[in-house]
């Protein structure tokens, strides 16, 4: 039988873990959310390709800005002529995280801080980065095994529930709680778990889901890669 | 069937309001062949009065489906139907992203029309519902939804990439998706079709897709929250759809194909207690090339409607009354 102070906080701790009342983002919201993260994607991808084919480019900033707006506005094409509407078919919308990175290497490409140069790579060479890194590494795990129900609880459903997100928060918030000072270049990526709680908070984007808008199968690969790069390096002393 | 369209497949029934001038709609997906790309989403109504299929009609087109999303529908599949709270037409369509039918995603639609007859229904899709973080594959439809007491109804799906394995979707009386449960832990369990038992007591029977397989079954008594797998039913099952039906207590009914390696006959059984089912009758007998096969029921105006598959070609439908001689016909 309950006392009456342990209902409320059964109560509470049932809403906290509940996954029967997820909100789901508009269809203005993910019509907008679809074509802006992959124009954020494609600009810097552009920008990343004329850097690394384009010889003399590195110097010749308005020139990488022309090829970013052009890879941008090419995402917001009317239907077919879109590549949004391929990727979205393929891929859906890519996570917030992904899109807050690629914007964060986009703008240090085309406005280059002083100090080192942006790559994802230097970034995860700060310790608690690589630990965020690290634990996306192995949050996709989870995910792929509870896609293919090899996991006992439902993870991904689990996405859905206020506690999953408040997880995710406390998870965000270790490079601030780790250290007082961060590497200077690759910052933006600190921000990027906030930032995609933020807008998943009052859009519910990309999907409604808290695990789609920190994490996406195509970043999860990438992540493995600056992991497991950043590992050998470690062996190698 | 729409004219010139070779191949029909996966019907599902709708029951109307009393007030509706058809007593049902039956919709399922047509083209020149299965996942054909120009199969779409056909419907017909069952006039009251004239007790005629209207010639049916194209209501769904993954082109202007995939214009409205922002983004591109490969293929179109099984279509299964709702109807909410405020009388809105909600369908949830097979949608395949970039592959074939493990890459399909269960897209919902909800009627944009402000009529809800054949010559004026128009559907706009709500989205596609988020069930996998593996860019949002590979989960289908195929059987009804389980109506609740308050307006809601719980969903069938499963997922089928390498394994297969069910979940039941929840939704409000509005059509807003309230989260998923999985049905059964076992690894070869698809398109679950549940069955009402009580108000917290269902059933979810289930295709098997092994060899000589079983019609799987699985059980929950706490209203969904959670399931366990039972034994197999005795009825054999050629890794083929089957339907479910709960008319009240201690009635159910079961549509299944009942041999082992055909889907040439089609039973309708009958059961108190999910366990044991009993033959009511055959509803098609063929021969073992012959198919008959995903068979959808409902159950109004005191009679069972039946539709299915025939051949992959055609719908053909049959309404049973207790003690009548079954009408039917294949429109």
């Amino acid at each position: 039988m309950s006392t009456p102070t342990s209902v409320p906080w059964g109560d509470w701790l049932t809403q906290l873990l509940a996954t029967d009342a997820p909100a789901l983002p508009t269809a203005v919201a993910m019509q907008i959310g679809l074509h802006l993260g992959w124009s954020v994607v494609l600009a810097w991808l552009g920008v990343a390709a004329a850097v690394r084919w384009w010889p003399g480019q590195r110097s010749r900033s308005q020139r990488l800005w022309g090829v970013a707006l052009l890879m941008a506005l090419w995402a917001w094409a009317p239907g077919t002529y879109s590549p949004a509407y391929w990727l979205g078919l393929a891929f859906q919308t890519p996570s917030t995280v992904t899109v807050w990175l690629c914007a964060g290497l986009l703008w240090e490409r085309l406005a280059p801080p002083a100090t080192a140069p942006s790559s994802l790579s230097v970034a995860v060479a700060d310790r608690r980065v690589l630990a965020l890194a690290t634990l996306g590494v192995l949050t996709g795990w989870a995910l792929l095994l509870d896609t293919f129900a090899w996991l006992p609880v439902q993870w991904y459903a689990w996405g859905f529930s206020p506690a999953a997100s408040g997880l995710v928060l406390l998870v965000a918030l270790l490079p601030w709680v780790l250290g007082r000072s961060l590497a200077r270049s690759g910052r933006f990526s600190w921000w990027a778990v906030p930032v995609a709680l933020l807008v998943w908070v009052v859009w519910r984007l990309p999907s409604g889901n808290v695990w789609d808008a920190v994490l996406d199968p195509l970043l999860w690969l990438v992540l493995h890669g600056l992991v497991i790069r950043r590992a050998f390096r470690f062996m190698r002393g | 069937m729409p004219a010139g369209m070779a191949a029909a497949h996966a019907s599902t029934l709708l029951p109307l309001p009393a007030s509706h001038a058809a007593a049902l709609m039956v919709f399922w997906f047509s083209g020149d062949r299965e996942s054909g790309p120009n199969v779409q989403i056909a419907a017909s109504q069952y006039d009251r009065a004239t007790r005629q299929w209207s010639a049916a009609r194209f209501v769904v087109n993954r082109f202007a489906m995939g214009g409205q999303l922002g983004y591109g529908v490969r293929r179109l599949g099984n279509p299964v139907a709702w109807m909410d709270g405020h009388g809105r037409i909600h369908l949830f369509v097979v949608a395949t992203g970039g592959g074939g039918w493990a890459a399909s995603r269960v897209l919902h639609l909800r009627q944009s029309s402000a009529a809800n007859s054949l010559q004026e229904l128009a559907f706009e899709p709500v989205r596609a519902l988020p069930l996998s973080w593996l860019w949002n594959t590979s989960f289908l439809v195929r059987n009804a939804p389980l109506a609740l007491a308050d307006g809601g109804m719980v969903l069938p799906v499963h997922f089928e990439l390498g394994i297969k394995y069910p979940t039941a979707l929840r939704f409000d009386s509005e059509g807003n998706f309230k989260g998923m449960v999985r049905v059964s832990q076992r690894p070869y369990m698809l398109q679950p079709a549940l069955v009402m038992q009580s108000p917290t007591q269902w059933l979810a029977v289930m295709r098997d897709e092994r060899p000589k397989g079983k019609i799987g079954v699985a059980h929950t008594v706490d209203g969904g929250q959670h399931w366990n797998d039972l034994p197999d039913l005795a009825l054999d099952n050629p890794d083929a759809a089957v339907a479910g039906l709960g008319l009240g207590p201690g009635q159910m009914l079961l549509a299944h194909n009942s041999s082992i390696a055909s889907r040439g006959t089609l039973d309708l059984s009958r059961s108190t207690d999910g366990r044991n089912w009993a033959r009511v009758q055959t509803l098609e007998h063929g021969a073992p090339d012959d198919e008959f096969s995903y068979p959808a029921m409902l159950w109004l105006d005191g009679s069972l409607w039946i539709s299915y598959t025939v051949d992959r070609h055609r719908i053909a439908w049959a309404r049973l009354q207790p003690g009548a001689t079954p009408a039917g016909a294949k429109p």
